[in-house]
């Protein structure tokens, strides 16, 4: 084979190297940013790749990537096809618009198809950029380094596992980095290509290559000194709490014996839901308060759960016509199901049925999985929607004895003003109902604030509601629904303590289904009181959350009753509303959702810029030798000497020189040093300016011929930086 | 190189082999006015040398072997009572002469040493009350055989200083040595030497090297060396003035030899250790540790700083 034809197939093997090192830039920001169209970003830098193989003709390859990004553009943000009015139109309009919004400095108001645009040079600048660190440099070492820092940075400080990611970037770029080398020192010596040289460069360095690689992989490895930097530089930083309190960090925890403490936030990922609307998931009940947190009452009673089939629980369903799926990506070895309201039947992923066992605590309604893989799982479930006329019943509470005991249990040493504070809350209520949602508000209402710092654990004589109602007022779920509890308990309704998570950030939307990522952080708790004739219903008393039960108002109540309603739950500030507002509410969480995702994708990116300026700054002072002799050639080559310049310019010379590794030894004359840089460059350059110059500064000449010397320094400064 | 002193050298390497060093820095000593030492063994051509030379420049050439008996008169020359003018008649000595060779200088007394150095400083001979002028050019090579020193008179270090070089000799290498063997076959070749420049160019010659330019900074590097040996750890007397000027005016000629009419460090730097070598007395413990005067002066020059900026008076 001849070296031209192979140059240009190792080139092309670099080309794809490179595009699935890009494509692990890709994917990360893409999934963080829950962008779609990942194949179409793909084949824009295969297209800028392509063209960069095949050196196109740069107004070619302007017209294409202008073409094809003008395409992506009109095909993803408007229904136009391309080539028409309308299209070219929209396209206008958004450049125009977005032009003037940057003008005015409001770059947060740019729109998504003009960001996508600016993302598609981005990826252009980045395509060239590595185009001439390989064809040009020859050495892709900092764009490999730059790759595995940013992957490093995302696998820490994100959901985005990188794992796989980093040893094959690594892998990849190492047998690139020897390939490349060989390259340059052929080229750099004009050597003759034979295959029998290559492969014994190559040969041993791809073997060391894989040898590290296999090593790397069968060596042990020690767990992460930190289980998550984030909250630990955070608390490092002095925003956590001090370290004699007690810091849980949130997420999902079967012991809830004692509750309080501060917790530190955990971003990982629990599950990915699809459903049709933001809803909390339910995982199991309390009931037994015992004046410090909650436990169970101990029967093991289990009953098996076939997939499919209709789950039997404590709580009521919707009507079948109103039968949804919600499917559960389980992303964290949790060993329960996660359920939504209305739950009727679990639906496991084909050929998960025979592997995966499920069984439902009689007791608390925890639906344990004996399975902690990853897996999928679909929920069939109907919302309940209770009625008003049910809600509103001021029956006598139908539940047998046993039952009524357990739920409302209460410790002996629960201090009487703690039962004074909920019946001076529900005087004057007639309905269950109406008593429990003053309960519910009641903290909106008089000053507790949402804090999940500095909450203390109550000491040994102390009751943890009383505490948080009477002496500190502020907490988190756990307080605001451990104190409704305790107080509908205290005024005879029968309630009980849920723990689940909250409905989730939305991700990405695809027709009706929506995609929520629950993390630990979303772990909540919240309150379930007996309603007579409803049921279970669900209340929400923490701050900042809103209820999660639809009710359906069948019985005329006049209106100033009804207003009470809706202002009672405009109390809450993220409200989803009934009805008809629900549309509205819905689509305001949603830009509550994709605004939180920017200020996400940002903190990623400051997260990027901040490493970028880190590594930029020590790659600057490693590699000060090589910049300081880009700009010193740079310098020397646009001097003309004369007279006055000649000292200067030379000693520039001198510095440039060392730079390059040719340091004039002490006691060495100029003109042995000249020599000896002339050897190694095979030319005379240097010994002739060195004598131009040592007739300037020892033989006190005036008459040196400057004109004659340009040329030879030319050819110096072109061939020494070079 | 100059063209004329090209010549000379290219005759003396007629006869002598493998020796241009030495011819050269002869040459050097010649033009700057200054003696040689010549220190080796007996036979590697130093009379054959210094017989070159002069032959090369159409000098008068005469030899002293200095034996132990040797006295002052023999060598400057002596008063005669002459009857018939009834008058005392100066018989000039072997010293009078341009190029004279003072064949193993250490054998003869103190006494007669002495006599010599002095026409070697003053380029005169005072006898008698009298001053009789030595011819021009007047240059002195001295040899000295390092190896005995049994029934020697060692030159005292002082002295040593009157000499503007110590030049070692050594021996040729061995296709040196065959090529002097096939030239010594038929005849002696220094019979067909022919005289390349005449005196007067010769003296000529020694009036341009005064006139070579040295600048500020680089006699400012010549006095920097002469303080190092001063300063040197190991050494017990470093150079005098008097070695200052002396490699000065040496790398005048030397410069004068590239045909260049100034004085580069390059130049100093080359000549140092011929012209201060025999100027620097080691201490004892330096001498025992095996330190020689050569190893001093490498690192001396090794750590010197070059001026590479023009001269600007502090």
């Amino acid at each position: 084979m001849k070296y031209e034809t192979f140059n240009k197939i190792e080139l092309a093997l670099y080309y794809i190297v490179i595009f699935f090192i890009l494509r692990e830039w890709l994917l990360p920001v893409m999934m963080l940013t829950g962008v779609g169209y990942v194949n179409l970003f793909l084949f824009f830098i295969v297209i800028c790749l392509f063209i960069s193989l095949f050196r196109i003709p740069f107004y070619l390859s302007w017209l294409v990537k202008i073409l094809y990004i003008s395409w992506f553009t009109i095909h993803v943000y408007s229904d136009a096809p391309f080539i028409s009015p309308e299209g070219i139109g929209f396209l206008w309009r958004e450049l125009l618009s977005n032009f003037a919004l940057i003008a005015h400095g409001e770059f947060f108001y740019t729109t998504n198809p003009f960001q996508t645009m600016l993302f598609f040079l981005l990826m252009w600048m980045l395509v060239y950029i590595v185009h001439y660190w390989l064809t040009i440099r020859m050495n892709i070492f900092y764009f490999l380094v730059l790759t595995v820092i940013f992957i490093g940075v995302l696998d820490t400080f994100t959901e985005y596992d990188g794992t796989v990611a980093i040893v094959e970037v690594v892998l990849l770029g190492l047998a690139m980095l020897v390939f490349l080398y060989i390259k340059k020192l052929i080229v750099q010596y004009g050597a003759s290509f034979r295959w029998q040289h290559y492969l014994k460069i190559a040969l041993p360095a791809i073997l060391l290559i894989g040898m590290a690689g296999l090593m790397a992989i069968f060596l042990p490895k020690a767990d992460p000194q930190w289980p998550d930097p984030v909250p630990y530089i955070k608390s490092a930083a002095g925003q956590g709490s001090l370290f004699w309190e007690k810091v849980n960090k949130v997420g999902y925890d079967e012991d809830d014996s004692v509750l309080g403490g501060s917790f530190v936030g955990d971003d990982t990922t629990v599950f990915i839901a699809q459903t049709t609307k933001k809803q909390y998931w339910r995982v199991e009940t309390k009931d037994i308060y015992t004046s410090k947190g909650w436990v169970s009452s101990d029967a093991n009673v289990t009953a098996e759960i076939a997939p499919g089939q209709t789950v039997y629980h404590s709580l009521p369903v919707g009507p079948d016509e109103q039968k949804e799926f919600a499917h559960i990506e389980l992303r964290y070895p949790y060993d329960f199901i996660i359920q939504p309201y209305g739950l009727m039947a679990i639906h496991l992923s084909e050929g998960m049925e025979n592997k995966i066992n499920l069984t439902m605590n009689v007791e608390t309604e925890k639906i344990s999985a004996n399975y902690t893989g990853n897996y999928m799982y679909h929920i069939e479930y109907s919302t309940p929607e209770y009625l008003y006329s049910d809600l509103m019943s001021t029956m006598e509470q139908p539940l047998d004895a046993g039952l009524r005991r357990k739920y409302l249990q209460l410790p002996e040493s629960l201090p009487r003003r703690v039962i004074d504070l909920a019946e001076e809350i529900v005087k004057g209520k007639e309905s269950d109902y109406e008593k429990a949602r003053a309960i519910e508000s009641y903290f909106g209402k008089n000053g507790f604030r949402y804090e999940t710092k500095g909450v203390p654990v109550p000491e040994e004589n102390q009751d943890y509601v009383d505490q948080f109602l009477f002496e500190t007022k502020f907490g988190y779920c756990d307080n605001f629904s451990t104190a409704m509890v305790v107080m509908l308990r205290a005024v005879g309704i029968p309630a009980r303590w849920v723990k689940g998570f909250a409905g989730g950030d939305l991700i990405d939307r695809e027709g009706e289904l929506d995609t929520y990522k629950i993390t630990n952080n979303h772990a909540h708790s919240w309150v379930e009181a007996y309603i007579p004739e409803a049921g279970w219903v669900p209340f929400e008393p923490t701050i900042g959350f809103s209820a999660n039960r639809s009710i359906q108002f069948d019985i005329e109540t006049d209106e100033s009753q009804e207003d009470m309603l809706i202002a009672d739950e405009n109390t809450e500030p993220e409200n989803k509303k009934n009805g008809t507002k629900e549309e509205t509410a819905r689509e305001n969480n949603e830009k509550l959702a994709s605004f939180q995702n920017l200020f996400k994708y940002l903190r990623y990116v400051l997260y990027l810029l901040f490493s970028g300026i880190a590594v930029a700054g020590i790659l600057l002072v490693v590699f000060r030798k090589r910049w300081m002799l880009k700009w010193y050639s740079r310098w020397l080559k646009n001097q003309n000497i004369n007279e006055t310049t000649f000292e200067a310019v030379y000693m520039r010379l001198l510095k440039m020189l060392e730079l390059k590794g040719f340091k004039r030894k002490k006691g060495q004359t100029l003109g042995a040093f000249a020599k000896e840089v002339d050897e190694i460059f095979h030319f005379p350059y240097m010994s002739q300016i060195t004598e131009a110059y040592e007739n300037y500064i020892y033989g006190n000449k005036t008459g040196i011929d400057y004109e004659k010397l340009k040329e030879c320094w030319e050819n110096l400064i072109n061939r020494t930086s070079s | 190189m100059h063209r004329k002193i090209e010549r000379i050298i290219g005759n003396i390497e007629k006869v002598i082999i493998g020796k241009r060093e030495v011819a050269e820095l002869s040459l050097v000593a010649l033009l700057a006015g200054g003696h040689v030492l010549l220190e080796d063994v007996p036979g590697v051509g130093k009379t054959m040398m210094v017989r070159a030379l002069a032959k090369s420049v159409s000098a008068e050439f005469k030899r002293i072997q200095f034996t132990p008996d040797l006295l002052p008169s023999d060598v400057l020359g002596v008063s005669i009572y002459n009857p018939k003018t009834l008058q005392f008649e100066f018989r000039p000595g072997p010293i009078v002469g341009n190029i004279i060779l003072a064949d193993e200088i250490n054998r003869t007394s103190p006494k007669t040493q002495s006599a010599l150095l002095e026409c070697m400083e003053e380029s005169s001979v005072s006898i008698d009350g009298e001053v009789i002028p030595l011819p021009m050019p007047f240059f002195v090579m001295a040899t000295q055989n390092p190896i005995e020193y049994e029934g020697t008179f060692p030159l005292p270090e002082a002295q040593l200083d009157r000499f503007l070089m110590k030049i070692r000799m050594g021996y040729p290498t061995e296709s040196e040595e065959i090529e002097i063997l096939r030239r010594a076959e038929k005849s002696v070749p220094i019979d067909h030497l022919e005289p390349v420049v005449t005196i007067n160019e010769l003296l000529e010659l020694q009036e341009e090297v005064r006139n070579v330019y040295v600048d500020d900074s680089v006699k400012g590097y010549i006095v920097q060396l002469a303080r190092a040996t001063r300063e040197d750890a190991g050494v017990y007397l470093g150079v005098s003035p008097r070695g200052t000027i002396a490699l000065m005016r040496a790398s005048q000629a030397y410069a004068k030899m590239q045909d260049r009419d100034f004085v580069k460090p390059d130049d100093v730097q080359y000549l140092a250790p011929f012209v201060f070598g025999h100027r620097i007395i080691l201490k004892p413990e330096a001498r025992y540790e095996g330190v020689t005067v050569d190893d001093v002066l490498d690192n001396i020059i090794a750590g010197s700083v070059i001026p590479i900026r023009r001269f600007v008076e502090r």
